[in-house]
Order: C-alpha cells, then structure tokens, then sequence
C-alpha cells in the first residue's frame, strides 16, 4: 500500500480494513495465485464464494449472459458444503493475510445453525460470516428471506445465536421496504449490512425463442445497477445506525466514492472484477487521491460527508 | 519469460490484421508474456479496450503463437466481436491468458499419439492449426475441416491455405464437398490414433457419439459462455463424470469420455 497518500483504513462491523474495498462474494477464484498479496493490492477484506451446509450442483443451462453495461448470472450457489470449503478453500483464504468473510447461503433455520457450528468450531476458526439472505427460505413460502422484514429478522436472529462472531448481513434490493428490513437486521444484532445483492432480471434468446436461463430470471449486476444500488444505500444508511457496505456495480473509484459520500463505510466490488484484475488498486489509489485534493485526512471523514 | 501460475490481464497491441471475408478475420498481437506460454487449445479473453463496453471479454482460442505474437481467429457475432473486427494495426486490446488445459497438458502423463486426426469446425480450426504446428506433419494422419456454406467462402479458402491436404466440407456444397466433419471421418479410429476435435458443441457431440468406445482417444476443445476466465464465475461449467468442471481452467480440452454430452446445455 505504499503508493497510497491518505489514510484508507476503516473498521467496519468487527473487521479492521487496510482500505474500503472488498472483493464480494461469487468472483474470485480458490487459485492460490491469485490470492497472493501482489494480486490483491488495494483489496482490504475479501468474501468467499457462497457456502451452504451440503454441496450444491448449481444451476443447468446458461449460467452467464452479458447485457448493456453489465450481466446476468444464475450460478445457483454452486459450491462443495461448508467441510468441503474448509478442506480445500479455508487454507488458500487464509494464505492472502487479508481480514475475510465467509458468505454464508441462508438455508432453513436448522441448516444454517448447523452450518455456523462448524465454521465456529473448524481449526483456527473464521472471523466473520456474510449471512447472505437473498435465498428462498425453504422453511417459509420459498420467498427471500430479506424480502420482508420480519422475515429478515427472523434470519438474523437464527444466526446471531449460532454465531458470536462478526456478522454481516447480505440484503436484497428486491425487498420492497428496504429500509424496514435493514432496521429489522440492525435490531437482531447484524454487526453490518451490506447493501445489497443482485437485481433480479431476465433475457430472452432470440434464436431459441425461450428464456435464456432455466430459471427465467436471474441477477443483474455490473455497472448498469450503480445508480439503483446508489439510491438503496443512501435510503438503508438514513435508516440505520450500524455500517453499510455498498455494493452494487462498483466499477470506478468514482463509485466507491459516491457510495462512501452516501454513508457507506466500504463498498465490494463483484463483476467488475472479471473485466479488470486490478480494479481494487485503481480505485484505492482514486480514494487516496480523491482524500488528499478534498482535505480530508482519513477515510472515516469522508462517510456519510454528502449527507451533511 | 517463464510460464505457468495463473493467466493476467496485458494492454497489448494489435501487429496485423487479415480479413477472411465475410465477417471472420485473422489478427496478430504483440503479447511476449502469452506468446511464449501459450498452449494449443488454450485462448485469451480479449477485450477490444480498456472500458466497460463490452461488459465481458471474448474467450479467443490462441490460433498460433511464435516469439511475442499470438494469433487468434474471430467471427462476428455480436457487439463484441465486431469491436475486435473493426481493430486495426497498432490499436489497443486488452488480453488475458493464456488460460485452460490446452491439448497436451489435457493429456497428463500420456506420451503423445504416433497418429493424430484433425476435426475443426469453422471458428474451432484456429487451436487444431496451432497443434497441427506443434505435432508436426509426420503425425498428423488427416484433417476434416467444415464450414456452414454459404457466407463462409473466404474461411474456406483460408483453411485450405492454412491446412495443407485438408478434406473440407460445407452443409451446402458451395466449399468443396457437401457434407458434415462427420463425412470426412473414417469409421473407425485407426489403431495408435487419436481425434482431436474443436468446433460448435453439436458437432463435438456428434464425434463422440461416432466412435463410443474410443471417447478416451477423443480430445476436445470446448466452447461455453463465460464471464472471468479464471474459474471464479463458475459461469461455463459443463456436466462431466466426475461433477461439474469449469470450461474455462479444468478444461477448455477434456476427453470425450469425461464429458456426459446429453446433458450439455443446447445454448
């Protein structure tokens, strides 16, 4: 971090950041290489892949589909189960020195407290859970757990007894009372919310005459969902008092900075990051600057400035 | 320049760029880094910039490399390729690779075959030429190449030029014989010969299904959308015997035994 001119660190929700950017769940590959700390630069904190309890396949058919400014992904979660990540991620995660999250897939309440159980008591534990609550509540109607509020907090709670740890919460901006969702998450004790996920959009394939994906929809992101994703943090961070990490088409140092300017404490760049490798950096190096010309000596003097 | 460990992003620039007529084209870029690595059956993720537009790069496969330039092969198909068409001498592009288990790494330990058969359909000729230099004449037994037919004239004329003795087949007869890569084959793969194949999924099935007790004999490159490259989307997997592998690091070539082709996606 040495070509940086200001002070970027920032704690947020339990975890002690070098700067404001974190690679967010569902980009970044178990590749050994590429979580060595010349690869990482400008990164200050990174989330695992989606890990539930069991393994899961994912999804058949398309998978990705590239639209104006951004993509479609409908991946389903696939991953090996949470002993499966600990064997054979958990060590590559931890080889990158950087504070991480493991995000966890908000299955039935049963699942998910089974799943904290293990991650709390694997060898040398984990520090933090990024409970992502944009999945289906198979114990309920098959509705998103943060679609409403009293189901978000009822996601919350499970966790948080399991989990005494630092404990992130994953939103969805499909939740038409966002704002009442995040409060809900706040009072069961999340120690942040990240805000949000992706936008639930949907393709047509002109050539088959069907829906692209199996699923019909899927979700979007990439720089076209930046300004939605502006708007849900501006509204979360006027509702809440804990940290909000923005996310949701980060792709310039501009944008984190906006989002900062708005009341994030940190923002995760995602799908960006499969357009350019060193987007963390760059955008690191943009705050730094950004901080300097504004006069501003650290990285906490400039949240929430733009609401003031 | 050593090689291995994980692909990176390049700003490279375009050498040359060569039309093949009707929409396909042949360019050459300056990249020692992935020139000197670079694999048959590997590709480059190509962006025809440094922005946002397109959102993705394009999963080229690496046609042949030699000193610092790699070439590589398009065909337009949409926005993005006809950015990377428009591409000139001396423009920028953005590379990332060379990345995946090209044709000889997909093999392990294995000795390389006496004998080799060539299939290629259209665009998937571009890795079969790299190998084809890489083999050597003296082992390569035949090559089938195929093309749709019409609008595909000047791709044909450039794989006869490109693979000297190539048997070529066209749908609809207006390039040389009528007729599928499947025409071109013999029944039976001969003894101490192996396939190596790469072109449009159907036709890749359609070679595997030919010869189904030979699938270990098969090596095919494979296409699928994908977003990083890098195995971190999990995007591109494919079904295989042994689960899901991702196209883009377990594969692009795999065996056609690993792959179960009746449950690939049809898109």
């Amino acid at each position: 971090m040495s070509s940086l001119r200001a002070d970027l660190s920032i704690a947020v929700g339990g975890l002690n950041l070098e700067t404001p950017v974190v690679i967010a769940s569902g980009v970044w590959p178990y590749d050994p290489a590429l979580w060595s700390p010349e690869r990482l630069e400008g990164v200050g904190a990174l989330c695992t892949k989606a890990v539930s309890l069991h393994p899961r396949e994912g999804n058949r058919g398309v998978r990705v589909w590239e639209t104006s400014c951004g993509m479609l992904n409908s991946i389903g979660l696939q991953n090996s189960g949470v002993r499966g990540f600990l064997k054979n991620a958990l060590p590559v995660v931890r080889n990158s020195g950087r504070p991480f999250l493991v995000n966890l897939v908000m299955e039935s309440a049963r699942d998910v407290q089974e799943n904290l159980a293990v991650l709390r008591d694997a060898p040398g534990g984990t520090e933090a859970v990024e409970l992502n609550i944009s999945c289906p509540n198979v114990d309920g109607d098959g509705m998103a757990w943060g679609i409403s509020p009293e189901s978000a907090a009822r996601a919350v709670a499970i966790a948080r007894s399991a989990w005494k740890g630092s404990l992130w919460v994953k939103l969805t901006p499909q939740a038409p009372d966002l704002p009442a969702v995040a409060k809900a998450a706040e009072s069961e004790g999340a120690d942040a919310l990240v805000c949000g996920n992706t936008w639930l959009g949907m393709a047509m394939d002109l050539k088959r005459k069907r829906p692209v994906f199996q699923r019909v929809a899927a979700g979007l992101s990439g720089p076209a969902v930046f300004p939605l994703a502006l708007r849900t943090v501006w509204q979360v961070c006027g509702a809440v008092s804990i940290p909000v990490v923005g996310c949701g088409g980060v792709a310039r140092w501009e944008d984190a900075a906006a989002m900062i300017l708005a009341g994030a404490s940190a923002v995760e760049v995602g799908s960006a990051l499969f357009a350019d490798f060193d987007l963390p950096r760059k955008i690191a190096d943009g705050l730094a600057d950004y901080l300097t010309e504004a006069g501003v000596s650290n990285l906490a003097g400039l949240v929430a400035l733009g609401r003031k | 320049m050593s090689c291995g460990g994980s692909p990176q992003d390049y700003a490279a620039a375009v050498l040359g760029h060569r039309s093949l007529g009707d929409g396909s084209g042949l360019f050459a870029v300056r990249c020692e880094e992935i020139a000197s690595c670079a694999e048959p059956g590997q590709f480059v993720m190509v962006r025809p910039g440094t922005g946002y537009d397109p959102f993705l790069g394009r999963p080229l496969a690496v046609a042949d490399a030699a000193g610092d330039v790699f070439k590589m092969i398009y065909r337009v198909v949409g926005r993005g390729t006809a950015l990377l068409a428009s591409k000139r001498q001396g423009d920028p592009v953005t590379v990332r690779g060379p990345i995946g288990r090209g044709f000889f790494s997909a093999r392990g330990e294995k000795p390389l075959p006496r004998k080799v058969i060539l299939a290629g359909g259209s665009v998937g000729a571009a890795p079969l030429l790299f190998a084809a230099r890489r083999l050597g004449l003296s082992r390569v037994e035949k090559t089938v190449m195929g093309v749709a037919g019409k609008g595909w004239e000047g791709f044909a004329e450039w794989l006869k030029e490109a693979f000297p003795g190539v048997d070529l087949y066209s749908d609809d007869g207006t390039a040389e014989t009528k007729g599928t890569v499947l025409s071109g084959l013999p029944d039976f793969l001969p003894a101490e010969t192996e396939l190596w194949a790469c072109g449009p999924q159907g036709m890749l099935r359609a070679v595997a299904e030919k010869y189904p007790r030979d699938g270990h004999r098969i090596m095919a490159a494979l296409e699928s959308r994908m977003a990083c490259g890098v195995g971190g989307c999990l995007g591109c997997v494919i079904p295989t015997v042994s689960g899901n592998r991702r196209v883009c690091v377990d594969g692009p070539v795999f065996t056609a035994e690993e792959v179960k082709w009746n449950e690939l996606s049809s898109c």
